[in-house]
């Protein structure tokens, strides 16, 4: 009967909807702190979850990869992030141009007080802090990490390397030196 | 297997607990005679730790409904939704218009292309499928004629088709390339609906002799006046269509 079957094949996709959005409710807080961690503001972050979330859903039935479902989310949202990040970054320098300030760049100020590790990895670089989280936080391997950048697992590994030795230093306060901006 | 001493690669596979556990044990026992290279190790460990630590309050977030997959599936489906309707305006541009440019065949092409096609097409979406929202829905009093006028200002009067029951209930802008285009669907109690439809002739000024003809399970009374064609589009085999055909006088 048609009809019956049809009622099934309805019944069937819905299951697998639940199902998918299910995942989905489970690593949503981890997309949301990944996109904190990479905006540093929780609604711009939020925006950016959405549009991942998006992105997700509708490509779900072509692109998702058979691997770890936070991989792959981790990977659109970085990309969306770094695509609008670029153009706002452009804008920037638009806005620097005719104001002759520049706000997206960290103030020594802002250098220099970082006394917490959280302080510390909020001063390194977008891929740093991707980095550091995916692998020390997250704990996603070498190999997932190097599909996320498109590069071999080597360069995730050097790069790592460095992130390590940046945030190391930070939080050493090696080039810390608060009293003598505080004085001034 | 890694060899002695181990590479700074090695000890950062080390920490982030990569490394198999024969070469994860032949680690532990060189940095136990290693001093140096133990204490850089703990403290990248440490520093793991410590960002484990302090992110671990941003998983803690209260949850953001607009996030919900279930929401966001709904959202997306009216979007393209959306998108389809822009496409089909789209359609109905380029599949009654997409000959022009062959001036010599051009006349030949249209005259062989029934009537009034983007009648009948714009009724399938708007009056059948509901793809297209309306641009403007009559309230109490019929005004519709007022609307169509800011459009269309010496057109032809919108037929009245009370006596059969029929009221305007809606109307919208479409963009064909003729120019632009109306349409107005009347309703009865039934819920029965007829479309007028009313675009300027063409850049050829194609004007049509009083006809019908019918497409599928559509039925067209066509044609033209004051200066643009015009299309009566109702299901065939209806009452509605009978009247249209028989004895509405345009």
């Amino acid at each position: 009967m048609p009809g019956v079957s049809l009622v099934q094949s309805v019944v069937t996709s819905q299951n697998f909807m639940n199902d998918i959005d299910g995942q989905l409710r489970e690593i949503i807080p981890r997309l949301r702190r990944f996109a904190v961690s990479l905006t540093r503001n929780p609604s711009s972050a939020d925006d950016l979850v959405q549009s991942c979330l998006e992105r997700a859903l509708s490509s779900w039935r072509d692109k998702r990869p058979d691997g770890d479902l936070r991989a792959w989310l981790f990977s659109i949202l970085y990309r969306q992030f770094l695509d609008a990040h670029r153009r706002s970054r452009r804008y920037a320098r638009m806005l620097e141009f005719f104001t002759g300030r520049d706000d997206s760049q960290p103030s020594v100020e802002r250098t220099v007080i970082a006394q917490s590790t959280l302080q510390a990895f909020d001063q390194l670089t977008t891929e740093q802090r991707a980095l550091l989280l995916w692998v020390s936080v997250e704990g996603l391997s070498y190999k997932e990490v190097a599909e996320i950048l498109d590069v071999p697992t080597g360069t995730v590994m050097s790069r790592l390397s460095r992130a390590r030795q940046a945030l190391r230093q930070l939080s050493d306060g090696e080039i810390t030196r608060p009293s003598l901006r505080r004085l001034k | 297997m890694i060899s002695l001493p181990p590479s700074e690669r090695d000890l950062h596979a080390y920490v982030d607990q990569q490394l198999s556990d024969a070469d994860r044990r032949l680690v532990d026992t060189f940095l136990a005679s290693n001093a140096e290279v133990a204490a850089q190790v703990r403290a990248w460990q440490q520093d793991a730790q410590q960002l484990r630590a302090a992110l671990s309050g941003a998983l803690q977030q209260p949850a953001n409904p607009n996030l919900d997959p279930a929401l966001i599936r709904q959202r997306l489906k009216r979007q393209s939704r959306r998108h389809l309707a822009s496409a089909a305006v789209l359609l109905i541009a380029v599949s009654v218009g997409g000959f022009s440019g062959w001036q010599a065949r051009e006349m030949m092409l249209i005259s062989a292309m029934p009537p009034m096609t983007d009648a009948l097409q714009a009724y399938r979406l708007i009056a059948q499928q509901g793809i297209l929202p309306a641009d403007y829905k009559v309230s109490d009093d019929g005004d519709m004629q007022g609307w169509l006028d800011r459009y269309f200002t010496q057109a032809n009067r919108l037929p009245d088709l009370s006596a059969a029951g029929f009221k305007p209930v809606s109307g919208r802008l479409l963009s064909t390339e003729q120019g632009p285009a109306a349409m107005v669907v009347y309703e009865d109690q039934g819920g029965h609906k007829i479309s007028f439809y009313v675009r300027p002739p063409g850049p050829k000024n194609y004007l049509l002799p009083r006809g019908s003809r019918s497409d599928g399970e559509l039925q067209a009374e066509y044609w033209s006046g004051g200066g643009y064609n015009y299309a009566m589009v109702s299901p065939s085999d209806t009452p509605a269509a009978q009247m249209l055909k028989q004895t509405v006088q345009f």
